[in-house]
């Protein structure tokens, strides 16, 4: 019992780090500049290309998941310059904007790599025995660099001048550009990071996953529940709070139940959190 | 007066409706974009629609399942047509959508004019495609592995117009497992995707592990789309089971398969699949695949004279990497059987065609010798366990044999006979 219980532990915990990792590119689009980001999944989908390409040019997997993160950033960049800048203040079409962006990045993913499943290899074969189970040494590496961005994403959110602009544009834009900050410029920031967190997401987990055109997809959805159940806004706390309510949670109930049912619960449920915390788990209803 | 009020209604309504079905042709033509290839040729060709999933899920599979049936299509056109007359393809896209699939069928039968249907891909969208097929009174020739004829599924199944060129459970799991549960153990953990092939194939399996003594520890479906396994690996991980026997499709098969290796457990259990043909096991790539049994009617790798002529072709006119498959080869003897059903009976009508392909042995079929059963319209076939062979690098090297047998009779469907 007591072994199921550590086994079912390290589990959820994988899965949430996981998720996570998928779904913290999109905690800040979405979450700092309220950008719905659709084209979220079409990133992370990129991002697994990329790195695939790459290495079949012959770099080894750390290099090339940056190349991947860093193209990726490079092709949120001229979105954002392009297009998205023009339609900040209009969240309607920010959001068919973004799914055209999908859709259009997975036909061209289609054309220039064609349909068919690849992968790489695992870059990190081998597992720690825990004791009471193996867990695959990638996972936990993927865990930590999770951590690790999570780390640094609060220390330059709450440490640097660069997290106090960001946090004053989100709590009082008006304000802060009276106050002469280059608003533009921070979203397009906000942005690019956003991009290249999506990018590196998909580049660390398509090790695990088969790199087929619609591998991002498979996120997509369950990173927004992340965000929306997480707290909109709350990246750091609220996107793991998410991720283990969407994710690893799953792994609870699948304890019980079939998987299929499992997986249907957890979204249930993520439906009920928000009726009684709209604005998330971690964002209390007073706040405006 | 009255006479001419009413005729002129009645004209003007047809004129509508005339405006109204040319619209909409004119529309799903456009939308379906047709590929037509056409062969001059003096003589009024035999047009055959064939439905493949080239675009959506399941494109990885398309291009075999299209291209075989291209490939024996020129074959036949070289040696001078059937009857004379040159054998056309007439494709349509499915996109992996039973809806398209019934555009498609449609538009074939109804603006295409072709003689007989070929193709479609799942089992649903066999269903899809069957009720058109059997309303038009046109043959539609079925290529995939497949769950088995049940009566409660027609006009899918048990239909006098369709023919099974693919293997079903009976043919392509119980062959194999004796030999499996002697040689690892008896304890089965089946996994599957949560839809009908999995569930009836297991159902089918489960006949045979009882009656060889064994036992099922557990049976899990997995929805769609599944990122993440963690769960369910660890149920693998507490039960005793001794295979693992895997019903999982497209890009669950590949996610499941790399964490179940990243977790080290293909050291602790046997996998058994029916689905990683040459496509699938290519994505998964050799460390994800290299000790799995596969069992099949078809590989690229089985050494088989017919085998070697096929794939020479094949190279020939789609490219040394082109990847072949259980579906392609089921598409390619279709098409030729098609032609030797005609030739047969001397006639291109959908009476003649079922009454040629009925009995009818085909021996050059890639495979080996296989042999259309009248009774159920099940085809007779070769069936081969295989082993993915450790650090293999194309298809060519990537399967090696474990055992096989020349002609595996299934069970005969649970159909009402005579097929209606």
């Amino acid at each position: 019992m007591l072994s199921t219980t550590i086994s079912v532990l390290i589990d959820a915990t994988l899965l949430t780090f996981t998720l996570a990792l998928a779904s913290l590119g999109l905690a800040i689009i979405f979450g700092l500049i309220g950008v719905i980001n659709m084209g979220h999944g079409a990133m992370l989908t990129l991002g697994a290309y990329f790195t695939w390409w790459t290495m079949e040019a012959g770099f080894p997997f750390a290099a090339a998941a940056i190349i991947a993160a860093t193209c990726v950033a490079i092709i949120g960049l001229a979105l954002e310059h392009f297009i998205i800048r023009h339609f900040y203040d209009k969240p309607f079409e920010t959001l068919l904007i973004t799914w055209g962006f999908f859709l259009v990045t997975t036909e061209v993913i289609k054309i220039a790599f064609g349909t068919d499943i690849h992968n790489i290899p695992n870059p990190l074969p081998g597992s720690f025995d825990l004791g009471v189970q193996q867990v695959p040494a990638y996972r936990m590496l993927l865990a930590i660099i999770t951590l690790g961005l999570f780390l640094a994403i609060g220390f330059v959110f709450y440490r640097t001048t660069i997290g106090i602009k960001v946090r004053a544009l989100t709590q009082n834009r008006e304000m802060a550009s009276l106050l002469g900050l280059d608003i533009g410029r921070t979203y397009k920031l906000v942005f690019v990071t956003g991009s290249f967190l999506a990018g590196l997401a998909g580049a660390l987990i398509c090790p695990m996953l088969s790199i087929d055109p619609y591998i991002g997809m498979v996120f997509l959805v369950r990173a927004f529940f992340v965000v929306i159940v997480g707290g909109i806004g709350q990246i750091l706390g609220g996107t793991l709070i998410g991720s283990f309510l969407i994710g690893g949670s799953e792994t609870l109930f699948a304890l019980f139940s079939t998987q299929t049912f499992a997986q249907t619960v957890v979204f249930a449920l993520a439906i009920i959190v928000l009726r009684f915390r709209p604005l998330g788990v971690l964002t209390s209803a007073t706040r405006t | 007066m009255k006479f001419n009020k009413n005729r002129r209604t009645l004209l003007s309504r047809r004129t509508a409706l005339k405006g109204i079905a040319a619209t909409t042709g004119v529309a799903a033509a456009t939308l379906a974009a047709p590929t037509i290839i056409r062969r001059a040729s003096a003589a009024e060709p035999i047009r055959v629609g064939v439905i493949s999933p080239l675009t959506g899920a399941w494109t990885v599979y398309g291009r075999a399942h299209a291209s075989g049936f291209e490939l024996a299509v020129d074959e036949i056109n070289a040696r001078g047509g059937v009857l004379g007359r040159p054998m056309e393809v007439v494709l349509g896209d499915s996109k992996t959508e039973p809806r398209i699939v019934v555009e498609q069928a449609n538009r074939l039968i109804r603006q295409a004019r072709v003689d007989f249907l070929a193709g479609t891909f799942s089992s649903a969208e066999r269903q899809a495609g069957a009720p058109v097929a059997t309303q038009a009174n046109k043959i539609l020739l079925y290529p995939t592995f497949y769950e088995g004829q049940e009566g409660e599924y027609y006009p899918g199944v048990c239909n006098k117009n369709i023919f099974m060129f693919g293997p079903e459970p009976t043919q392509q799991v119980w062959p194999f497992m004796e030999y499996m549960m002697n040689k690892f153990g008896k304890k089965f953990f089946l996994i599957g995707s949560d839809y009908v092939w999995p569930q009836v194939t297991n159902l089918v399996s489960k006949r045979k592990i009882d009656e060889l003594g064994g036992e099922v520890v557990a049976e899990v479906y997995i929805p769609f789309n599944t990122p993440q396994y963690d769960s369910v690996l660890r149920d693998i991980r507490n039960s005793d089971a001794d295979i693992i026997f895997h019903t999982l499709t497209g890009s669950d098969t590949v996610n499941f398969r790399q964490q179940f290796v990243a977790a080290g457990m293909n050291k602790n259990f046997t996998l058994w699949t029916v689905d990683d043909e040459e496509v699938v096991t290519s994505g998964l790539g050799p460390q994800a695949s290299e000790g799995t049994y596969v069992s099949f009617d078809y590989f690229m790798s089985i050494d088989h004279p017919n085998n070697k002529t096929f794939l020479k072709s094949f190279h020939t006119k789609f490219g040394k990497d082109a990847l072949m498959n259980t579906v392609g080869v089921a598409m390619y003897n279709a098409a030729h059987m098609a032609a030797l059903a005609i030739e047969k009976t001397g006639e291109v009508s959908t009476d003649a065609i079922r009454e040629g392909l009925e009995d009818l042995t085909f021996d050059k079929a890639p495979q080996g010798t296989v042999t259309m059963r009248k009774l159920d319209h099940q085809l007779v076939l070769p069936s081969f366990l295989m082993r993915v062979r450790k650090g293999w690098t194309s298809v060519n090297d990537m399967f090696e044999e474990i055992q096989s047998v020349t002609k595996a009779v299934p069970l005969d469907a649970r159909c009402k006979y005579p097929l209606q």
